[in-house]
């Protein structure tokens, strides 16, 4: 019994591979085309969109700010926050647009988000990569003092950012008013993402609402890893854990939902 | 097997409710080739739809006991800004199924030669016919469910389904949505008749023909 439990679980696992690795190709395909530098565009958005910003920042404030290079600081807040933005958007109407591949009965809806979310990710980490390591060349970033805080804070901006986009996807499709809110949402809570800000940089008071936001202690995570002793972050690993279990168990839930009254053409 | 149990299917539109079908129960034994008759409307494409797995019924229990294709329609899964190839690789990869033999069935049943490497936007819809049903014979099911679709393409096309279907994979189930009468008294041994969302089995499909005649 539990033999069979077993197989069952470990052949819908290789299914689900499967499926995920060949939506990816096909989605890559569909949206950036064979030509020219084919699928290494997706790094391109978030590079320079992060490096522009970066460079406007450096001549409007200066070098420096609260000890840490401008440039590193503007960019290590620019990438996360594409991600962001790009896999919340990414995710509206996303059953709609690709309903007909519910003809095949392996094919889930959640492999959509899940998808075109692997592929941000994959997108902003090798902009990242790509950027720090330039800069890192020409000094202006500084080595990651711990690489494993580093990339815990990574993953965490990452869960939660998924968590939202399976919650997104649903509602957009039950709801149109709200597609028309997420633009101008994602605008607005650009200041409680920790882009601009370290909390440390706060008064306690604003500190603590501001330690709410599961992003920001990713964030400052993230911060913590690249600086090291140079400054002090403030975190705590279970908020942006606890929301993001919160959002998935929601967005799955909706998503289910969504499926069951999904009409495909 | 396949067992449907207590099946309801309704489309909601605002607040307008649709009920296609109205607890809904049959099964289809290995082997049988079940056509569908019913007017326009009357709910043949849900009916499919909902055994394919491609909608969920509103409500009730739809229990598979054999592997069973995607529907084969008109429109049939394509993703039009990709090329028959790109398609049947797609096919391939999500039924981990080897490409090289499935371009070479693709390209010998459906004789598109060089329009294969153009998007799938570009075809007829004769010519798409012909890829869906290329794509699904290159693999191998045991339940087909078909939608019309055998009526669509020339002559030649008609004839290669057909012997595909009824001749090499007799042995298979079927389930057939058709307005043809010629085609269901010909290759069908169970009819049902969709009527007012209900689904009503006959064992004698010359009798089932006669009633659908006359609604």
């Amino acid at each position: 019994m539990s033999g069979n439990t077993l197989h069952r679980l470990k052949n819908g696992w290789r299914v689900q591979v499967r499926v995920i690795h060949a939506l990816m190709i096909r989605e890559l395909h569909t949206r950036f085309g064979r030509e020219n530098i084919g699928f290494l565009w997706i790094m391109v958005e978030p590079l320079l969109f992060a490096g522009l910003v970066a460079i406007i920042w450096r001549f409007l404030k200066g070098p420096d700010e609260h000890g840490m290079s401008i440039i590193a600081f503007v960019i290590s807040g620019y990438i996360p926050i594409t991600l962001f933005r790009h896999g919340v958007s990414r995710s509206v109407s996303i059953f709609v647009a690709n309903s007909s591949l519910m003809y095949h009965r392996q094919v889930k809806i959640i492999d959509f988000v899940l998808v075109r979310f692997l592929i941000e990710v994959l997108g902003s980490m090798m902009a990242y990569v790509f950027i720090a390591t330039i800069l890192i060349l020409f000094d202006q970033f500084p080595l990651p003092s711990d690489p494993g805080l580093f990339v815990a804070g990574w993953t965490l901006y990452s869960l939660f950012t998924l968590s939202l986009c399976f919650m997104i996807a649903p509602l957009s499709e039950l709801s149109e008013i709200l597609e028309k809110f997420i633009p101008v949402t994602t605008y607005v809570m650009v200041p409680f993402s920790g882009l601009f800000t370290m909390a440390s940089w706060l008064s306690p008071k604003m500190r603590e609402y501001l330690l709410w936001s599961p992003f920001v202690n990713a964030m400052e995570m993230m911060r913590k890893g690249i600086w090291g002793d140079q400054i002090t972050a403030y975190y705590n690993i279970w908020n942006p854990l606890g929301c993001s279990l919160v959002a998935t168990v929601l967005g799955l839930a909706l998503c289910r939902k969504v499926r069951k009254t999904m009409t495909v053409e | 097997m396949i067992v449907c149990k207590n099946i309801s299917k309704s489309y909601k539109h605002g607040a307008a409710r649709k009920q296609v079908l109205d607890n809904v129960n049959f099964v289809i034994g290995r082997g049988d080739r079940v056509a569908l008759l019913g007017r326009n409307g009357a709910g043949k494409t849900t009916l499919i739809k909902l055994i394919g797995g491609v909608e969920m019924p509103t409500s009730g229990r739809i229990t598979r006991g054999m592997s069973i294709s995607w529907p084969l329609g008109f429109a049939g899964g394509f993703q039009g800004s990709l090329t028959g190839y790109d398609n049947a690789r797609f096919i391939a990869r999500i039924y981990g199924h080897d490409y090289k033999d499935m371009k070479a069935f693709v390209e010998d049943f459906t004789e598109l030669g060089r329009q294969l490497a153009m998007p799938v936007k570009t075809y007829s819809s004769g010519m798409r016919a012909r890829l869906a049903f290329a794509l699904s014979l290159a693999i191998e099911f045991d339940c087909y469910l078909i939608d019309e679709i055998i009526l669509v393409g020339d002559q030649n096309f008609q004839r290669k389904c057909q012997h595909e279907l009824f001749e090499k994979r007799k042995d298979r189930t079927m389930i057939l949505a058709s307005h043809s009468i010629e085609v269901v008294r010909q290759f069908c041994n169970k009819a049902f008749i969709i009527h007012q969302g209900r689904v009503t089995a006959y064992d004698d499909v010359d009798h089932a023909v006669d009633l659908y005649s006359a609604l």
